[in-house]
């Protein structure tokens, strides 16, 4: 009765994906973003870099943002992936790796912060959330040794029980360890142009990403997509003329909002008048 | 003293005796499904009465609250494990009930050598429409009944139970989806609740029973009003949401 939901499931709640066998994965399956080890056993054709999530503070909270490409070897899987990945009502991870363990890490981590707040009568805290996926990717280790389990998360979050508390962004290694990011966070292979961009934003932009209102990070989420695009074949991006949009999400002590395709569109739209 | 079967038989008929005087300190808690959703409504002392178990999924009861919490992290357990290994459309309270807590509730009143769980208790599920939500009375002992009604009471003396359901089915009609007649706001069925509860608490027959057009009080005696709502317009996937008096009135 500690409201620790894994102490209900098998002990390695990945076992069953390979994640503790020494046995080689199953073939097929796709993976975006991540690094792939040199360790590992994957067929070449799917051992790629892909995807790109990202994270920024701004006025309202914390935006953080993802295309909606998977890919597998140069073969584009789906072009229609969620990656953004709400946890509860004040939490959410962006998911770059191999799907299949990371879509299950979600999983797990939903039902754990339920299962804690409904059984315990009061919300996990931020710090207990930050941890929680740090273990599942701690127990994710042999996977991740062996070059096929791999995920990078990012986490956003805001401190509930806090009424002065600001959303946060936390990256993590695929190890586990867990890095708090003061202005910005990006993962998968199409991250690193976008933290280039980012950076500069931040020592010279007018305004910098943390001082910009809602819709203007919106705009830059959805620029910064599109510039990741232009770098990375493997990184969907966004494409107005076809109105497809990334998925943006805003964090904020009033929850998580969603960004619709409309609202992207008429921030789009305003931006490219002005 | 079991080996002979007469007195198996005896230490039951004695077990349920004992469990019924030791509820009589309880209060009522209620479950009436409306348009709105599935409003559950209780007087708690101290201790809650009303609780979420699952997205749309929700518990009152009366009883020893420590056996309530045991209930209670049972119900949460089995449903969680459900909603992670299938989905959460397959945690439905007809297995979760049926296959998790009437059986072991059962063993436990039949373990004549151990305490016995002392609840009495409401699960309520939420459905699309008023038509599909299921709310069953489950009782000490396992056994349980599903109600059709859209009303369900939870009471320690069986017979005033009975006539409470009565008066409330009166005065609260189910609703149903293509109803036209206007129905009472959440906060008018909060006190139509209410009155049943004072005839139940003050043992007055239902034929006097009055519903006060007076807004609810936050407390009554020392005791706190609770009540939540199993939303059924909630566009999140957790549809439960305590209501304070205020939420209520509005």
């Amino acid at each position: 009765m500690n409201g620790d939901f894994l102490a209900l499931l098998p002990k390695n709640p990945f076992a069953s994906l390979g994640g503790t066998s020494s046995s080689a994965p199953s073939a097929g399956g796709n993976i975006f973003g991540g690094a792939s080890g040199p360790a590992s056993r994957l067929p070449p054709e799917l051992n790629i870099h892909a995807t790109t999530v990202f994270a920024f503070h701004c006025r309202e909270g914390v935006i953080i943002a993802g295309d909606h490409r998977a890919t597998a070897g140069n073969i584009i899987f789906s072009d229609t992936t969620e990656k953004i990945l709400e946890l509860d009502s004040h939490s959410l991870m962006a998911i770059a790796g191999v799907p299949a363990t990371a879509f299950e890490m979600a999983r797990t981590l939903q039902t754990t912060f339920e299962f804690y707040r409904r059984s315990q009568l009061q919300s996990m805290s931020l710090q207990a959330k930050i941890r929680a996926l740090s273990r599942l990717l701690r127990e994710n280790l042999p996977a991740t040794i062996q070059g096929f389990g791999i995920v990078a998360p990012i986490f956003a979050g805001i401190e509930t029980s806090d009424p002065e508390a600001k959303p946060v962004i936390y990256f993590y290694d695929p190890l586990g360890a867990q890095f708090e990011a003061a202005n910005y966070a990006g993962s998968g292979s199409g991250s690193g142009s976008i933290k280039s961009v980012l950076s500069f934003l931040e020592k010279w932009g007018s305004p910098p990403p943390g001082e910009m209102s809602l819709a203007e990070g919106v705009t830059l989420a959805t620029r910064l997509l599109l510039t990741a695009s232009e770098f990375d074949t493997a990184t969907g991006g966004v494409h107005p003329d076809r109105k497809l949009y990334a998925t943006i999400k805003l964090v904020s002590r009033d929850g998580i909002r969603t960004m619709s395709q409309e609202e992207q569109e008429k921030s789009w739209k305003k931006a490219v008048a002005a | 003293m079991t080996e002979e079967p007469y007195r198996w038989l005896e230490a039951i008929s004695n077990r349920r005796e004992y469990i019924r005087d030791q509820l009589k300190g309880g209060t009522p808690v209620f479950a009436v499904s409306r348009p709105e959703g599935i409003l559950l409504f209780g007087i708690g002392q101290g201790s809650s009465k009303v609780f979420e178990i699952y997205d749309r999924h929700a518990f009152a009861a009366l009883g020893h609250p420590v056996d309530i919490e045991k209930v209670r992290q049972s119900a949460i357990e089995a449903a969680h494990l459900e909603g992670f290994n299938r989905s959460p459309r397959d945690v439905t309270l007809r297995r979760l009930i049926g296959f998790a807590l009437s059986p072991s509730l059962k063993n436990s009143f039949e373990q004549i050598f151990s305490p016995p769980l002392m609840v009495e208790a409401i699960f309520a599920e939420l459905g699309e429409t008023p038509e599909t939500d299921i709310l069953v009375r489950v009782h000490f002992d396992g056994n349980h009944h599903y109600e059709s009604s859209g009303v369900l009471v939870a009471y320690n003396d069986p017979k005033r139970e009975k006539e409470a359901q009565e008066w409330l089915q009166q005065n609260l009609p189910k609703p149903t989806a293509n109803s036209k007649a206007q129905t009472p706001s959440l906060g008018e069925v909060a006190n139509i609740c209410m009155a049943a509860w004072r005839a139940l608490a003050d043992e007055k027959p239902f034929s006097e029973a009055k519903v006060s057009s007076a807004d609810l009080p936050s407390q009554l005696n020392g005791k706190v009003v609770e009540a939540a709502l199993l939303d059924r317009k909630a566009t999140s996937h957790v549809h439960y949401r305590s209501l304070s008096l205020a939420q209520l009135k509005t």
